[in-house]
């Protein structure tokens, strides 16, 4: 009994020890970030860092998120701290959290960074430019919140899918793509380009870009003159048949030989692990089983 | 004088209340006693946040608030229109292209450095360019006319940056909220800063009191009462463009209040501009507090841009000053 106890006593100690270790890492921004112990109350700014620190199984410790975070179910019921007109430091604070994670968008870093810093709430800035730099970012998180082993099985994971897709489309002919990914009031589109996450997700699946340049605004006449082999609208079909109605759709190859599809927007514009999943299904789409 | 005696004791209560409703308002309403136990140390986050955050918020938001009461009372001066506002000669266009650069373009500097400076320059460099266009500012027509078609030109510069340099992730809305208003909160230093320049702003204006005085009975007048008009108006238009470069580069683009606090004050305290100016940048400074506040409070967690809460809260206050005035 007494040694069950002094075993019992030394687990927690161990334990104890353990939790209260400072956590060193460098954040996207190379700022080294000390966390004086893996934190339990995180508040994550946007969807994607939402995903990735729940993707680690740490959606228990998430106790605030943004107002366009869905998914997952459990994680969107959190405390919301911001939202369209922006973030609220006070909102943040109100939740105790020992650490922000955040993304340099819509001003966020600058309006949560510097406030968190003078009540001396730890941030972690994350950045998305590659698919690799999403899966990097799991590994970072791991070891900002103490579950370094957890993460690298969950990106080892991912890697090895996205290997298989490169796999897959390795010596396949390149399909000219064009990736819609919004719309403009003025009848401009948005389109996925170099440099991006996206645009990776896009070279991977074995596309390449039909369209010149690094420009995220383009006009239709620019997708027609472009002719792509594929078109694809991130959102769903019924956007995608509103699209492909509009004038000067109807007659572009792509959409003539059906090689139009919608995919989904959380795969393709939330960096997250389900950006993998989007990889596998547009190589799917451009390099269909049995095609040359 | 005689006109304002015993008034500077309620105008300071009503700031002192101004500056109390924006100490408390908030996301999380802080009661005097929160305000208390923050100010003595509690190492509570949120009494924290209200230390480090919402005070030199507030304090700044008053000081912008007093800039735009006095810039607002310079330019009705010296244009001798009461339409007249502090970003009339172009310099909210200007001011918009410096931040505009500073919110899209990655230049490697802290972004509220560059967002402040950028558009402090911009600011600056529009009214510049207005002088110059209308050759000095011996024309107030030609400067009116000159600052119209410069804000329309740098409006389309502004709207072809903004379209060329958002994407996904930098969104345009980033850039219309900062041209909507809102308080930077600074840090100390910089709250120290700012407050050195208001006091430079307001020794500067009050210099310009009696010509503004002068003004008011016409260039030809003020001549002949020994006002060196051409060379008065250009200093008059620098410190006015001074004073509202410092306000938008610490809270962007706030409308209205430059407008109307010189009105408030007029009908208070007289056309005096010796204690036009300095009263019309109190009740500045009272109105962005109390929008400020309500700016943070209304919306939870969210926070409506200052611009359109001194529109939208100060259009149907000013419009009951008016009517009364006009009864009266």
């Amino acid at each position: 009994m007494r040694a069950a106890a002094t075993g019992l006593l030394a687990i927690l100690v161990a334990a104890t020890t353990a939790r209260a270790e400072p956590v060193r890492v460098v954040d996207a921004l190379g700022r080294a970030v000390v966390l004086p112990a893996p934190p339990r109350r995180i508040v994550t700014i946007f969807s994607s860092n939402t995903e990735l620190v729940a993707a680690l199984g740490l959606t228990d410790r998430i106790v605030g998120i943004d107002a366009f975070t869905r998914y997952p179910p459990d994680a969107a019921a959190k405390p919301v701290v911001g939202g369209r007109l922006g973030f609220s430091v006070e909102a943040i604070a109100a939740q105790k959290p020992d650490l922000v994670v955040l993304t340099p968008a819509r001003q966020a870093v600058h309006q949560i960074r510097d406030a968190m810093e003078r009540i001396g709430v730890p941030t972690l800035v994350l950045t998305s430019r590659t698919v690799a730099e999403v899966v990097g970012n799991l590994r970072l998180l791991g070891r900002a919140t103490g579950v370094p082993e957890r993460a690298e099985a969950l990106a080892g994971e991912l890697e090895a899918r996205l290997a298989a897709v490169a796999a897959r489309v390795a010596g396949r002919p390149c399909r000219r793509v064009v990736l819609v990914t919004g719309r403009l009031g003025n009848g401009l589109l948005l389109a996925a380009r170099r440099d991006t996450y996206t645009g990776d997700a896009l070279l991977r699946a074995g596309g390449c870009f039909a369209l010149a340049g690094s420009v995220p605004q383009v006009s239709p006449e620019a997708l027609f003159a472009a002719d792509p082999d594929v078109l694809l609208l991130a959102g769903s079909a019924a956007e995608l048949a509103e699209l492909a109605g509009r004038p000067g759709f109807a007659g572009i190859r792509a959409v003539v030989e059906g090689h139009a599809h919608a995919v989904p927007r959380a795969e393709f514009l939330i960096p997250g692990p389900r950006t993998v999943a989007g990889i596998e299904r547009l190589a799917g789409l451009l390099h269909p089983a049995g095609a040359p | 004088m005689s006109v304002i005696a015993g008034r500077p004791v309620r105008l300071a209560l009503a700031l002192l209340a101004c500056l109390v409703f924006a100490a408390c308002a908030g996301h999380r309403w802080a009661g005097p006693l929160d305000l208390a136990r923050a100010v003595a140390g509690d190492p509570d986050l949120s009494a924290r946040l209200l230390v480090a955050w919402r005070l030199p918020r507030i304090l700044a938001a008053g000081l912008v608030g007093a800039l735009l009461g006095l810039g607002g009372a310079i330019f009705q001066g010296v244009f001798r229109n009461p339409l007249a506002e502090p970003y009339l000669l172009g310099s909210a266009g200007g001011a918009a292209i410096g931040a505009t650069i500073a919110l899209l373009v990655p230049l490697g500097l802290p972004s509220s450095l560059a967002l402040g400076g950028l558009s402090f320059a911009g600011a600056w460099a529009a009214t510049l360019l207005v002088l110059a266009v209308a050759q000095g500012a011996r024309d107030t027509a030609g400067l009116l006319l000159a600052g119209v078609a410069v804000a329309a030109m740098l409006g389309a510069v502004r709207s072809f940056l903004m379209l060329a340099l958002s994407d996904e992730s930098v969104s345009l809305q980033v850039v219309l909220s900062w041209t909507l208003g809102g308080i930077q909160t600074p840090t100390w230093a910089g709250l120290g800063l700012l407050a050195i320049l208001v006091v430079l702003a307001l020794a500067a204006s009050l210099t310009l009191a009696r010509g503004l005085d002068l003004l008011g009975l016409g260039t030809d007048q003020a001549a002949a009462f020994g006002l060196a008009t051409d060379s008065f108006l250009r200093r008059a238009i620098c410190v006015g463009a001074f004073v509202v470069a410092v306000a938008v580069a610490y809270g962007g683009l706030v409308g209205f209040v430059g407008l109307i606090a010189p009105h408030i004050a007029r009908w208070w305290v007289g056309p005096r501009h010796r204690a036009l100016l300095p009263v019309s940048g109190a009740i500045g400074a009272g109105l962005v507090l109390v929008c400020d506040g309500l700016a943070r409070a209304l919306l939870p967690p969210a926070e409506i841009p200052l611009g359109l809460i001194t529109a939208a809260a100060g259009g149907p206050f000013f419009l009951v000053l008016l009517r009364r005035r006009m009864r009266a």
